[in-house]
């Protein structure tokens, strides 16, 4: 039990995290919180989910457990497991089951990457039987008010063998994120990078050029992070230019002549 | 050799050609004893079919060339002599073989000019990216802009070194995009100079007595201030430029200018904006730099700055000198020509959807019904039975969205949002929407005069099947039922070397898209907890026995195995046909199809291939170009070669027919991937939003029947409805048609990985 609050403790938001509320989300997350749904958050990589998923966190008092989701990924791995402990079969829960019990947050990151066969244990949780069914233990557990349960995806150009079953996506309530407008952008990049005002204006409107080049077959242009990358490597005594070519030029594309035309769009800001 | 073998050897190479051999003597006579005989001779077939005299002038000139290049550099020398020819003609290319230390040797050395087209393919994205992809690039004698795109000189040798040249490209395509950016074409005529709707700069400049020279101070002044805007936009760039910009003053421009006193000051202003406390500057060109440096100035301060420049210039006969590198020119004339089209495809735009709704709106009924009595050639309807109103927005709610009623006979209905959109692109381009609306009556009057009944054209092509599909009206939420007649053809296969000659073309990029659809066939992956397998997997293993101690009985799934998976993917591709394809349906689509094919074929997934077009309801049509388990033979490869341009594009009944079609196909994934180039139209009333949305729908159809719906288009405008039809994520825009064949099969591979 103390390994258990141990484990929470750990998993708790102390400080507050930086977040800028573009939109209403913050506010039909906490509502969704209160009536029990679970929410979904879909948008463009580097945009501020997860971000948002620790502010909601911190907001609401409750544990963060968070989950990437991936390929491999069992239903053991989310529920969990025996394990031998000393001769003995010991149970471990699994962060799901985890944060069921503790009344957490439960995010699973990118979950479309998981398999369909796995991402199905969290029907039961995300409709209105809020309740998870454990058969190693023979346990059907209900889940608390307190708990929520959270999961994002990038709907960008992708498979069409990845996609969220119709099923599923209709159990929660959806916030669609995408990169904040320009003033905003600059203040998270000021703050979180720890760069000037100035530097980050200008950061910004590098990555807007870059954005402008979907039809010049870049699929997605710079993400917010990427831009805050750029600043801390900024803050460790790089010159922003190799910086803007490390954090973000190689990062976007492989591509030559693209390669080319950002590079030579951060020379036209940065000099 | 003697002069004899040399004109032998000449007549071998220049064979079946029997040129005057007095005019090969004397082009040949330089070679006599030369020891790089065979080395010249080799380039003379090369030369020769594209320019006789050409060749008798590379003759003349490459004993003194070899002087300055080797053997080796030959063949490149002669390559670029020819390029010049191509463009430039006759002339240009002897100018080039002239001097070759200046025209040839020093580009090899990277001394000399740079050329747009080596680096046309990143300063396209880089112009995209700072105008947020609204400019396209182009070539031209000088610099300018149109607003729609910025126009280049094929080459600059202004600098020695060809880096500073690419430099001085960079900044060119900066201050053109920053006019663009800054209004210099469409200054605002407030205050000082009324208000009124029909001022435009062509009328102020005509306003002057010399209004040539009142158009070269006003851009030079707007000049002045794209450089204060590009400092605080660019201030990269502008650092970057600083030198070059200083050698064109000092170099270039300073010369002549330092003459000129108000108009030298001003050019040297323009070069040296960044370093202007430090330049000397005097009145009033002070106070120039002064008003157009602030964050707020705008064109209407070039405007007035113009009118005391203009005075100032006229009183002391200044003469302006040629335009700054990176100025360019002012060409009023494209802008207005730029923005007549952009106005004319939106007013198309407008009219066509008003004309659509209007058919659709049961209080226009009247109206049309009076218009069709009109017969075809009525034309336009009265002007003041319709009318387009702005609601007035309530007191307190200014900042909500404008609220736009047609008004037809005193009943006002609200525009949907399409047409809320025109009408508000239409004001901002200066257009009165108004005047389209009698012409959109008579245009939904004839429409409905037409109404239905197709004629069938005889085709040569067989018909295979037909059937009838329904057809969505969004407007009464409803099928009309059995709607349109779709007939499915064969296409007739004609005689082409069209897929040899394009697997000849592509064959380098064939052989690469073979491997990589080759790794993309089997993707091995270890499969964990199997009843049996390679090799023990410990994870399930140690939870088994774990499992065993809790008193559960023990898993019997302990082995890891190595799997193949199979690839279970069905896909149809379909085509469009339409006329408005014509464009491009001859080249880059088909080519696309012979790369696309090559690549499934490796790959194994199942695919067919279909064609549609059609006119109206009763004659839609579909192409038979290969089944989906239709081997993929030499009567494929002939239907795709002999694929021709047709009709219209009824897109929907075709979409409704792949959908039927996948009824009989077994696949856990199967695709419909359309190619398009615009938006579902077809020649009776089935446009616009109807048309939208009934394609919208037969793709949802699709979607309910597990099929996914993507679509490659090189319409530009796509992004205007294709995210609502496809969904945001579900169609692509190629903006390159040549890229077509290239990436065909990259997004077929991204869509299914």
């Amino acid at each position: 039990m103390t390994a258990k609050k141990n484990i929470l403790a750990e998993h708790r938001i102390n400080e507050k995290p930086y977040y800028l509320q573009t939109d209403q989300e913050v506010t039909i997350a906490e509502a969704a919180y209160h009536q029990g749904l679970p929410i979904l958050l879909k948008g463009p990589t580097g945009c501020g989910k997860t971000r948002f998923m620790q502010y909601l966190a911190w907001r609401l008092d409750r544990p963060l457990i968070t989950v990437s989701c991936h390929d491999d990924l069992s239903t053991s791995d989310l529920v969990g497991r025996y394990l031998i402990r000393a001769g003995e079969a010991v149970w471990m829960d699994g962060p799901l089951t985890l944060a069921v019990r503790a009344g957490a947050i439960c995010y699973l990151d990118e979950v479309v990457e998981a398999r369909k066969d796995t991402t199905v244990v969290i029907h039961p949780l995300a409709d209105d039987r809020r309740e998870l069914p454990i058969e190693k233990l023979g346990e059907l557990l209900a889940a608390p008010p307190e708990f929520m349960l959270a999961v994002s995806y990038n709907p960008g150009y992708q498979s069409v063998l990845k996609d969220l079953k119709p099923s599923t996506r209709q159990r929660f309530v959806s916030l669609a994120f995408d990169y904040p407008d320009p003033d905003h952008e600059a203040e998270i990049v000021c703050r979180e990078g720890g760069i000037e005002p100035d530097l980050a204006r200008l950061l910004v409107r590098f990555a807007e050029m870059t954005r402008s080049l979907r039809d010049s077959g870049l699929a997605e242009g710079a993400s917010t992070r990427l831009l805050i990358q750029v600043g801390k490597l900024v803050g460790q005594g790089i010159d922003i230019r190799s910086a803007c070519r490390a954090a973000v030029t190689q990062s976007l594309t492989d591509d030559p002549e693209l390669l080319a035309a950002i590079d030579e769009m951060a020379g036209s800001l940065f000099g | 050799m003697n002069i004899e073998q040399l004109t032998n050897r000449f007549f071998e190479l220049v064979a079946p050609d029997q040129p005057n051999s007095w005019e090969v003597e004397d082009a040949v006579l330089p070679l006599v004893d030369s020891e790089k005989v065979e080395a010249v001779l080799s380039q003379v077939p090369v030369i020769w079919p594209i320019s006789n005299s050409l060749c008798y002038n590379y003759l003349a000139q490459v004993t003194g060339a070899l002087s300055c290049i080797s053997e080796s550099e030959l063949p490149a020398w002669v390559n670029a002599t020819l390029d010049h020819y191509e463009s430039g003609g006759l002339r240009a290319a002897q100018r080039f073989m002239i001097d070759v230390e200046r025209n040839f040797v020093c580009h090899m050395r990277g001394e000399s000019g740079a050329r747009l087209q080596d680096i046309h393919g990143w300063l396209l994205p880089y112009v995209q990216g700072l105008s947020g992809g609204g400019l396209e690039l182009a070539p031209a004698r000088a610099p300018y802009t149109d607003t729609g795109t910025v126009y280049l000189p094929q080459e600059l040798k202004v600098f020695s070194r060809e880096e500073d040249n690419i430099l001085l490209y960079k900044l060119i395509a900066a201050y053109q995009w920053a006019f663009c950016r800054i209004g210099t074409f469409f200054p605002s005529f407030t205050g000082k100079f009324g208000n009124d709707a029909e001022c435009s700069l062509q009328n102020f400049l005509r306003s002057f007595p010399d209004s040539a020279l009142a158009g070269r101070l006003y851009h030079t002044l707007e000049t002045l201030r794209a450089g204060f805007f590009l400092a605080r936009e660019l201030p990269g760039l502008v650092r970057m430029s600083r030198d070059i910009r200083r050698r064109l003053w000092d170099a270039v421009h300073g010369a002549k200018r330092r003459q000129m006193f108000v108009l030298g000051q001003l050019d040297q202003a323009c070069c040296l904006f960044d370093a202007v406390p430090a330049v000397e500057l005097q009145q009033p060109v002070t106070n120039f730099v002064n008003r157009l440096s602030a964050h707020h100035a705008g064109a209407g301060d070039s405007l007035e700055l113009c009118q005391l420049l203009y005075e100032r210039v006229a009183h002391e006969g200044e003469e302006p000198a040629e335009p700054l590198v990176f100025q360019g020119e002012l060409h009023l004339s494209a802008v207005q020509a730029a923005r007549e089209q952009q106005q004319k495809i939106i007013g198309e735009q407008f009219l066509e959807a008003l004309s659509v709704h209007l058919l659709h709106l049961p209080e226009a009924r009247p109206l049309l019904e009076e218009q069709m009595e009109k017969g075809e050639g009525g034309g336009r309807a009265d002007g003041d039975r319709a009318i387009i109103l702005e609601h007035q927005a309530e007191p307190g709610k200014e900042n909500a969205a404008r609220t736009l009623y047609l008004k037809i006979d005193n009943e006002a209905t609200e525009l949907p949002e399409e047409l809320r959109r025109l009408v508000s692109d239409l004001h901002d381009l200066g257009v009165n929407p108004e005047r389209y609306i009698t012409s959109a009556v008579g245009r939904a009057g004839q429409a409905m005069a037409r109404g239905e009944g197709g004629e069938s054209t005889s085709e040569e092509q067989v018909v295979v099947s037909t059937q009838s599909y329904d057809e969505w009206d969004f407007r009464r939420k409803g099928f009309r039922k059995n709607w349109c007649i779709l007939t499915e053809r064969e296409i007739v296969p004609l005689r082409t070397n069209f897929v040899s000659a394009t697997l000849a073309k592509y064959h380098g990029r064939i052989v690469r898209l073979r491997h990589q659809f080759e790794m993309m066939r089997t993707q091995e992956r270890f499969l964990r907890r199997q009843r049996d397998g390679d090799d023990v997997d410990f994870d399930a293993l140690v939870e088994s026995l774990a499992d065993t101690r809790a008193g559960l009985p023990p898993s019997d799934r302990l082995f890891i195995r190595l799997r193949r998976d199979e690839r279970d993917i069905a896909v149809l591709f379909l085509l469009d046909m339409s006329n408005s394809t014509e464009g491009w349906i001859g080249t880059a689509i088909k080519e696309s199809l012979v790369l696309l094919c090559e690549a499934m074929e490796t790959l194994g997934d199942r695919y067919g291939i279909y064609g549609f077009s059609g006119m109206r309801r009763l004659r839609c049509e579909t192409f038979h170009i290969k089944h989906i388990d239709e081997s993929y033979t030499d009567e494929v490869r002939q239907r795709i070669g002999s694929i021709t341009p047709r009709e219209y594009t009824r897109m929907a009944p075709a979409i409704r027919h792949m959908t039927s079609l996948f009824k009989t196909v077994d696949a856990r994934v199967r695709l419909l991937i359309t190619l398009s180039d615009g938006k579902p139209e077809d020649y009776d009333d089935y446009k616009g939003e109807y048309a939208i949305e009934d394609t919208r729908h037969a793709l949802l159809e699709a979607r309910s029947a597990g099929i996914h719906p993507f679509c490659i288009t090189i319409d530009r405008h796509a992004h205007d409805y294709m995210a609502h039809m496809y969904g945001d994520v579900n169609y692509i825009f190629i903006n390159n048609v040549a890229k077509l064949p290239a990436r065909m099969p990259e997004i077929y591979r991204v869509l299914t990985t």
